[in-house]
């Protein structure tokens, strides 16, 4: 790493006087301990390594494809039988659950077992009864696994964008562990259920279909399992890491031998949380299934006020980003408050919306761009506020 | 409070100093290493900023006359051919555009020295193929233009993926069999070299994946392999606009997970070789395919017209047992004749998910004018980017050929006499001049007139089974005589092909010469080394199988050197071998 004896010294004393952020101070650690590890070869390449991690890399399909929820996710194999670890997502509800492995051959899957508050699952290959698999290259979890530290050397296994199909390789990528803290973090609009340490990286392993995929030490050992993609809620950046496997350990072992037992959850996994942007909409009362989303009002300032939305417009469509920050619109319909309520909450502010009203007879559209919530205490005067 | 900030960062270097002095010596030799090979291909990495004052991407120089390498998409312009790039020697060096490769987004473009004789740094190919995943690499160029000396940007990183097949615009700017690579790649990258730990240019960076991030980095970029940009090359350096290839079949993949043929176009050689619905695909160019992506990789990397091996098996129509099948196919162009130019008038090709590079940092008027040196580099011509850089190959390979043999002067009618072997060996005599070709088998006589009008399309394939070696006669001897004043419809200098004299097993490397006299197209294959030619293709219909020649035993005849060999082959079959004994031209009447 060229970077730390060259320029290490003056953006080490910014680090250290500053140690505001846990990170910062975990970042320094990054330079430091670039400095003093050791390698034999230090730019020999990674290609052995790669080899032999990569026939226990699998490329699952399944559900989704809308949403920004991809129908393509990563898994490895945890067994010779054809156990595989994989996250938790949408992608799994599929009765066409499919992998590929790594020499091609294609397989249906079911789930095994799941665990929301690790977000993990575990799948198996399914097989006719006369076809048993027993030998298929595999990681066992339970291994010694290696002591890592900020500053370590990690390769990054994932099928992200879908890049690979059939016998072909997913992607590689290479990175150190920034940092070992706690997953502060969010997908859309709900808390990721993970709260436990992770391994923070380098390497921009958040990319669609990434999740599931393996970290490991530069000589090929596993360490970490790469999570959905979330964003840190305190600098709403995308966040790249990875879930410690010692922490998936009991999960994996139990669940393959089909004694898991869920862990309690806790009071509320799916809680909301507050919708980014504001749009300055007020609804009428919310009190059935499916409320029509009439305009009750319009807060003063607000982008619904700007673009001339007004009391009893009724909304029918909303076009928005097919998936938070893409450049791809596409056209909802809105049946209902909750409806357009869910379809907006996880857009950031600065995002432009059309929503189209029937206004007596006519079908109207009107531009929105999305405000930042005002801080403090959000809640308007009214009683049906504009979440 | 100065002097304990003084103290305070002492105390840090000092700390420092002890750090770095722990680092084992296998980790400073290595970064030693990537020092010393990034000061010696920096160099070699161009910063290249559009004429219009819109738009800049990079590049890198791969001979000392000046020839660089970029992207299509950085460097093409429907208005001007004519760009400046920045070296890291600080200058900046005016460039015109040789020859384009939308469909695979590469264009090769010359940089004019600043004085006669200056010789430019560049850096060498290496092996595409040889490259595996894990593979460390380096990216350079100039991402969102931050260099205002031009030294180049470096991103340091492995090879994520090899043999990634990504989709085209269109038809347009399509990245087969291309590298993967976790090297940050930017706006600005593109057209940039790709190098391995040898300093050795292994790609083209010229695309990424993003998503929710815009178009900056996401730890997915792609690089061009260099081994396709080679197949090119040629047609590049011969200022083509050049097209990919496509076998005239379409391949689909059973449940079985074979490649079977769904749909092949009469007109195509591989239909003509046997290839028909239900074949089975086993090879591709010497690559076994099995999955679609595998056959585009194995297809997307070939310029029209090539000729390459391909193996299928196939139910035999007449016996109807299943059989393999080895056969050379030429390749027919991705595009029609005129297609491309139409797409690219139509409309400027974008990049899938990249918008257009950023602003350079110069203003356009602060620009200099282009010089006329550079004006006089470029001739517009359809077909091509800069016919210019056609004529000068051309120019250069027919001095190659005369300097081995010119028999611009045996131009009175030439009657060569031996034996034709085909199973038995029978006398022969072959006569031609300028408005005539005649063929005396044994007691047997062929004539042709091909610019009598009237003569008989079917008379200019005589003899039967040879597919024209008259008319090829005809034409090679206008080559050897007339030159380029021996065809008046094209002459062009057709780029590098693969030859094959006996067979799959004999390819070699040649520069190629297209002509066209009297409605007929002839291809001519010349040794890169001496210039000699070395066989010839002559197609009397179009979409139909050319009589193909192959000129051997060289021999002194006249002050010149003439082959006194000539071995025939017509579609599946070789028709037979002249053997020449005796070479008499009469002189000029």
């Amino acid at each position: 790493m060229s970077f730390a004896p060259r320029f290490g010294p003056s953006l080490c004393t910014a680090w250290i006087t500053k140690p505001r952020v846990a990170w910062t101070a975990a970042l320094c650690l990054t330079a430091l301990s670039a400095a003093t590890f050791s390698v034999r070869a230090a730019d020999r390449s990674f290609a052995d390594v790669v080899r032999n991690v990569q026939p226990k890399m699998v490329k699952i399909f399944g559900a989704g494809g809308y949403r920004g929820l991809t129908a393509y996710c990563t898994g490895v194999l945890v067994s010779p039988e054809g156990h595989i670890l994989t996250v938790y997502s949408p992608t799994l509800d599929s009765r066409e659950l499919r992998v590929h492995l790594y020499d091609g051959t294609r397989y249906e899957a079911e789930v095994v077992a799941t665990e929301p508050q690790l977000d993990v699952a575990l799948i198996k290959i399914r097989t006719p009864a006369e076809l048993k698999l027993n030998d298929l290259p595999y990681f066992d979890i339970t291994a010694p696994i290696p002591d890592v530290q900020p500053g370590d050397w990690v390769l990054a296994f994932s099928n992200l964008f879908e890049i690979a199909t059939g016998d072909e390789p997913v992607s590689v990528q290479h990175g150190v562990i920034a940092a070992i803290a706690p997953l502060a973090a969010r997908r859309g609009v709900h808390e990721a259920p993970y709260k436990g340490t992770v391994f923070v990286l380098d390497a921009i392993t958040n990319n669609p279909g990434s999740h599931g995929g393996i970290v490991t030490t530069r000589r090929g050992e596993w360490i970490g399992l790469i999570g959905k993609e979330v964003r840190n809620t305190l600098s709403e950046t995308w966040i790249n890491y990875a879930m410690p496997i010692k922490d998936l350990r009991r999960f994996v072992e139990e669940a393959r031998r089909g004694v898991y037992k869920r862990m309690p959850a806790p009071e509320d996994t799916t809680k909301i949380v507050q919708p980014l942007a504001e749009h300055g909409i007020v609804f009428v009362p919310d009190v059935l299934d499916l409320t029509p989303p009439y305009v009750e009002g319009v807060l003063r300032g607000s982008p619904a006020e700007q673009a001339g939305l007004k009391p009893d417009d009724l909304i029918v469509f909303v076009r928005l980003p097919a998936s938070p920050g893409s450049s791809d619109y596409e056209e909802r319909v809105v049946p209902s408050i909750k409806s357009f309520r869910q379809l907006t909450a996880s857009l950031e502010p600065g995002t432009r919306i059309q929503i189209i009203v029937r206004r007596q007879q006519q079908l109207l559209t009107f531009d929105l761009t999305l405000a930042p919530r005002p801080k403090g205490n959000p809640a308007p005067a009214k009683k049906d506020s504009s979440l | 409070m100065r002097r304990q900030l003084a103290g305070w960062v002492g105390a840090v270097c000092l700390a420092w100093v002890s750090l770095a002095a722990d680092v084992p010596p296998v980790v400073l030799q290595a970064q030693a290493h990537r020092q010393a090979l990034i000061a010696r291909v920096s160099p070699t990495v161009v910063a290249i900023f559009a004429a219009s004052g819109e738009g800049g991407g990079s590049g890198v120089l791969i001979s000392d006359d000046g020839y660089a390498l970029t992207n299509f998409h950085v460097v093409y312009s429907p208005s001007s051919p004519f760009l400046y790039c920045g070296l890291p020697d600080g200058h900046v060096y005016e460039a015109v555009v040789v020859g384009t490769d939308p469909v695979g987004d590469v264009a090769l473009i010359r940089l004019v020295p600043r004085h006669p004789g200056q010789k430019f740094p560049y850096a060498p190919m290496g092996d595409s193929d040889t490259v595996q995943i894990g593979d460390w690499c380096l990216a350079m160029g100039n991402p969102f233009l931050l260099a205002s000396d031009f030294a180049p940007t470096v991103t340091y990183g492995i090879v994520s993926g090899t043999h990634r097949y990504q989709y085209p615009a269109g038809t347009l700017l399509e990245y087969p069999d291309c590298m993967q690579i976790d090297a940050s790649i930017n706006p600005g990258n593109s057209g940039g070299p790709l190098f391995n730990l040898r300093g050795e240019i292994i790609g083209i960076n010229g695309r990424g994946s993003f998503d929710k991030r815009g178009r900056v980095n996401s730890g997915v970029g792609y690089a061009i392999s260099i081994n396709q940009i080679r197949n090119f090359l040629g047609h590049l350096r011969a200022g083509w606009l050049c097209d990919h290839a496509t076998l005239g079949a379409v391949v689909d993949t059973d449940d079985s997970g074979r490649l079977l043929v769904s749909r092949v176009l009469e007109t195509s050689d591989a239909f003509r070789r046997g290839l028909d619905l239900d074949s089975e695909l086993l090879a591709f160019a010497g690559r076994p395919v099995q999955s679609v992506n595998q056959f585009k990789n194995a297809l997307g990397i070939y310029p029209r017209g090539w000729r390459v091996p391909i193996s299928f098996r196939r139910r035999n129509p007449d016996t109807g047992e299943l059989e393999r099948k080895d056969v050379l196919v030429r390749l027919m162009g991705a595009h029609a004749t005129g297609q491309l130019t139409d797409i690219l008038q139509r409309k400027q090709p974008r990049q899938p998910g990249q918008p257009p590079a950023p602003m350079p940092q110069v203003p356009a008027t602060a620009l200099p004018a282009f010089s006329d040196t550079l004006k006089r580099m470029y001739e517009a011509r359809d077909g091509f980017a800069n016919y210019y850089f056609n004529r000068l190959e051309r120019e250069q390979l027919l001095t190659r050929f005369r300097r081995h043999s010119d028999a611009r002067s045996l131009s009175g009618p030439w009657q060569l006499s031996g034996t034709f072997a085909s199973g038995t060996r029978i006398q022969a005599t072959l006569e031609v001049d300028t408005e005539s070709a005649a063929l005396t088998l044994a007691d047997r006589r062929y004539r042709i007139e091909p610019l009598r009008e009237g003569e008989a399309s079917e008379n200019l394939r005589e003899p039967k089974g040879s597919g024209g070696i008259l008319l090829l006669a005809y034409h090679w001897r206008r080559l050897l005589v007339l030159g380029e004043k021996g065809f008046e419809a094209a002459f062009h200098h057709g780029g590098w092909e693969p030859f094959y004299p006996k067979g799959i097993a004999t390819r070699h490397m040649t520069e190629v010469l297209l002509s066209e006299h009297a409605g007929v197209s002839c291809k001519w294959y010349f040794d890169t080394t001496d210039g000699k030619l070395v066989g010839a293709e002559c197609f009397p219909e179009r979409d139909e199988d050319p009589c193909e020649v192959v000129f051997e035993d060289y021999r002194q005849v006249y002050g010149q050197q003439l082959p006194h060999r000539m071995i025939v082959r017509f579609g599946d079959k070789e028709y037979g071998v002249f053997t020449w004994n005796q070479w008499q031209i009469t002189a000029k009447p």
